[in-house]
């Protein structure tokens, strides 16, 4: 592939330039996992103040994560998805991410 | 024990027990989990999930990323909340109820959420180091007293827990 504005010819493989694309526009979703040791109340309190939820949404999502082992909380783009997490953590919420399918 | 949510910016906790007391004097070492794998891989765990659709090596990567720059993060994190409650515990006063002496604690509304991460540090390394029951409010007459003692240690910290999060914290 020619890139225009010069004289050198570079060459890019476009399976890269898909991949570097995905990497951008994919989207991340953030989890809770289950955890023994967590408060139901405190996972609520915790969701609440990092996302705005209301305690109706905050609930359920803490419910999920109790009954079926874990919860999508949010999804987004990578980086924000990666400050999520490290928030979550920074209450020792079980909180991981993952790109969505 | 008891805790009143002041209104002058401060949250007392009274009527501590020397039961009470003790657990709480602990607070700040059980929380360590140096030594407990188990625990640091939970307090510090990778932000890939299990399960995530990635390969090995993106994913030894994020992981290798976090443990450089979000990892040393948390850690300044919770120990500052240590050290916090540390101090907060070192200003005991006995006050008498009923006519016998208790233990009392008069802490800073602003302290609360760092109680809340010792707290909840110390459950999550008491859990592991002594591989309590996943089951809440199991207080089983365990043979080994020391893991007996671990679990009320642990049960104490999350009654604390419930009394911080619905008087003081849910209505900050």
């Amino acid at each position: 592939m020619l890139t225009e504005g010069s004289n050198v010819e570079i060459e890019t493989s476009p399976v890269a330039e898909v991949e570097v694309l995905d990497q951008v526009t994919q989207p991340w979703q953030v989890m809770i996992l289950n955890d023994p040791v967590n408060l139901m109340s405190f996972v609520t309190l915790i969701l609440r103040r990092i996302f705005g939820y209301s305690e109706e949404k905050a609930t359920d999502l803490m419910l999920k994560v109790h009954y079926e082992g874990s919860a999508i909380v949010w999804t987004g783009e990578r980086e924000k998805a990666e400050l999520y997490v490290q928030q979550l953590q920074t209450h020792q919420l079980y909180a991981v991410m993952e790109p969505v399918d | 024990m008891e805790l009143i949510n002041n209104d002058d910016g401060t949250w007392t906790l009274s009527k501590v027990s020397e039961l009470e007391h003790l657990m709480l004097s602990r607070l700040p070492d059980s929380a360590d989990s140096t030594g407990c794998e188990e625990a640091s891989n939970r307090l510090f765990p990778s932000p890939i999930s299990p399960d995530a659709n990635l390969d090995s090596g993106k994913k030894s990567s994020a992981d290798s990323d976090w443990k450089e720059y979000i990892e040393p993060e948390l850690r300044v994190e919770f120990r500052d909340s240590l050290k916090i409650v540390a101090d907060d515990l070192g200003k005991v006063q006995i006050a008498k109820y009923e006519d016998v002496d208790c233990y009392e604690f008069n802490i800073p509304t602003a302290h609360a959420d760092h109680w809340c991460s010792a707290l909840n540090q110390a459950r999550i390394v008491i859990h592991y180091s002594y591989n309590l029951p996943d089951e809440d409010g199991v207080l089983d007459m365990d043979p080994n007293p020391e893991k007996w003692m671990a679990t009320l240690q642990s049960e104490i910290y999350g009654m604390l827990m419930e009394f911080l999060i619905k008087k003081v914290l849910w209505v900050a």
